[in-house]
């Protein structure tokens, strides 16, 4: 389960003061298909980057499975990327000199683990890129990079993807395709937060949590994972 | 995969910064390697001089001379001791030297090998002037005189010859073919050498037999010249070994003026290596610049492998292993270039020097390099581990 306690994110000071989180407290079971949805602006990327651990609040607890993560020191928060957190971003963030089954691995390189070149492609496998694994991300179209982000992200078996934008640089079908895939992860007992700005995509998950200036607007259950 | 293929494969991707990096480690272990293959042949070339010039021994006969005072009074001097060594005493000599040489060198064969040139100096008077006849081996002492020229004539071939000195020759007004009385014996002009700046120019040189019996010194020399072939050879061990065993001789190691010239190159040395030290700590900075370059050119990458589970050492890692490549590159290019810099610079230099390769200065260079390559990234690597991920996205 991940709790969060009153967490505020102030940047700057002063008259160049801006509030990105004003006090929003926040219950997910584990493994729900989280969205979280929300005009520009309205602090929805501060709010994942500080559930991942990626920025800290200026106020406020970020507990995950009983363990608080807002105050961690770098090293621990490096542990907490090794295995329970990780991320999909809108922008892929593959490095351009690996290939794509390169890229998959590179967790593992990171976290010192035997580098079990069949698990890496089983999940590019199960992504649908089992005949692209040589492939670098500039010979890849969008969803397919981002497909090995994905692929990347699973194969530390975390319990919690943190997923920003995930089909923001896509167009609706390549989006849709990558929304099933987190379906069937989900399915799997994979936890998912995704943010969008996107109501077809966000539809894709269980609840819809909706920021509007900092703050949570509103909490829509939907039943059965939406539209497919 | 280990994180130092991720780095050769980001590296390869990244050619021409890389490269760039590596000109700053480069132009420092050039100057470097220039430097010190420069010096290096210089120092050939000095130790050629001292292979050229003259005796690294010479033996004269053990004499002390004596203050003698009466209380404050001074009573003269009193010399003590023989003016000559006898001639058995050369082949005791020859021994002690050749053995020490072979012992340095490790050699086994049998033959001599030092130049072993006894001397018999008289001072007598030619036409009622005074002149200083040297008596000499004739093949032992053309070794060691190797800038001996013949202006007229020849060299000296048999007994009752004589070579003469070019300034004794105008002074004594002598020509080929004359005569010189010795004591009775009369010797032949053979040659009249052309003139060297030195004492010789002042001499008669005859062979050492014809002069003991015309003056009645048989079986006795002045001194023994030395010289032990090799820049390896060890003259002072010689000496020693010579003074310790041998009676009534004096041997002494002689001091070349190359020596002098060996200590001035040294401290030139010192001098190009200090101002190489400053290329390569300007180097340095270059390499800093453009590793900072590279981090920022680099932040969403670094972002991406820190949110991908990379601590911040293993980022420090990426940039080492980084500037180990950088090193190696720049200390190959650097240690060609420095070579080829000493092949150019080298002969202006030294006259007529050609300028070696040197293999050993390779890994020498490459350490430099190395060295060089990590210093400059320490403080860029640190700015790397205090990206933020989060930031590191959003800065794009």
């Amino acid at each position: 389960m991940l709790e969060i306690r009153e967490i505020s994110k102030i940047y700057g000071e002063g008259a160049a003061k801006v509030v990105a989180l004003n006090k929003v407290s926040l219950q997910i079971e584990k493994g729900s298909f989280v969205s979280v949805m929300g005009p520009s602006g309205s602090g929805k990327s501060t709010f994942l980057n500080i559930i991942g651990g990626l920025d800290r609040p200026t106020n406020g607890e970020v507990v995950l499975e009983g363990n608080r993560i807002d105050d961690l020191d770098e090293n621990d928060l490096v542990d907490i990327r090794r295995g329970k957190i990780a991320y999909v971003f809108q922008q892929y963030h593959l490095l351009p000199s690996l290939t794509a089954l390169e890229n998959v691995l590179l967790p593992l390189v990171f976290c010192g683990a035997s580098i079990q070149e069949n698990k890496a492609l089983e999940i590019l496998e199960k992504v649908g890129l089992g005949k692209r694994i040589g492939h670098k991300p500039s010979q890849l179209s969008g969803g397919e990079q981002q497909r090995v982000s994905i692929a990347r992200a699973l194969v530390g078996a975390p319990s919690l993807i943190l997923a920003d934008e995930p089909t923001g640089n896509m167009d609706r079908r390549t989006g849709r395709e990558i929304m099933r895939l987190f379906d069937q992860l989900h399915k799997e007992g994979h936890g998912i937060i995704m943010v969008t700005h996107d109501p077809e995509i966000a539809g894709f998950a269980q609840e819809m949590i909706v920021l509007q200036d900092g703050q949570i607007a509103d909490r829509i259950s939907q039943k059965k994972g939406g539209k497919k | 995969m280990k994180l130092y293929q991720v780095v050769i494969k980001d590296v390869m991707r990244r050619k021409r910064r890389v490269l760039y990096a590596a000109l700053g480690v480069v132009i420092g272990t050039a100057t470097v390697v220039g430097i010190l293959t420069v010096a290096l042949a210089g120092q050939a070339r000095i130790y050629n001089q001292m292979e050229k010039y003259g005796p690294n021994l010479a033996v004269v006969p053990a004499i002390s001379n004596l203050d003698m005072k009466l209380g404050d009074m001074s009573l003269g001097t009193l010399s003590v001791g023989e003016n000559y060594i006898s001639e058995e005493k050369l082949p005791e000599i020859r021994k002690i030297a050749d053995g020490e040489i072979r012992e340095a060198l490790k050699i086994e064969d049998e033959g001599n090998i030092a130049i072993i040139a006894p001397k018999l100096y008289i001072n007598t008077k030619v036409d009622g002037m005074s002149v200083m006849v040297v008596g000499v081996e004739p093949e032992e002492e053309i070794k060691i005189k190797t800038w001996w020229k013949i202006r007229e004539g020849k060299f000296i071939e048999g007994k009752g010859q004589a070579l003469v000195g070019a300034m004794a020759a105008e002074i004594l007004k002598l020509k080929v073919g004359d005569n010189i009385p010795l004591n009775g014996a009369n010797v032949a002009v053979a040659g009249i050498l052309e003139e060297t700046g030195s004492n010789d120019d002042y001499q008669i040189f005859v062979p050492i037999e014809t002069l003991q019996r015309a003056f009645g010194r048989d079986g006795l020399v002045s001194s023994v010249d030395i010289r032990a072939l090799c820049n390896a050879c060890p003259v002072e061990i010689i000496a020693n070994g010579i003074n310790q065993n041998i009676p009534g001789v004096r041997a002494v190691a002689v001091k070349q003026i190359a020596a002098a010239e060996m200590g001035m190159m040294e401290k030139m040395s010192k001098f190009m290596l200090a101002l190489a030290g400053i290329t390569l700590a300007v180097g340095l900075f270059g390499v800093v610049n453009t590793m900072m370059t590279s981090v920022h050119e680099r932040i969403k990458d670094i972002g991406i492998m820190r949110a991908v589970g990379a601590s911040r050492s293993q980022i420090v890692k990426v940039f080492i292993y980084e500037a180990i490549i950088i090193g190696i590159i720049g200390g190959i290019i650097g240690y060609v270039v420095g070579t080829l810099l000493a092949h150019a610079v080298g002969p202006l230099i030294f006259e007529g020097t050609t300028v070696a390769y040197v293999p050993q200065y390779l890994p020498l260079a490459l350490f430099l390099a190395i060295v060089v390559a990590i210093t400059a990234t320490v403080y860029p690597a640190f700015r790397a581990t205090r990206i933020k991920v989060a930031d590191s996205f959003r800065s794009l």
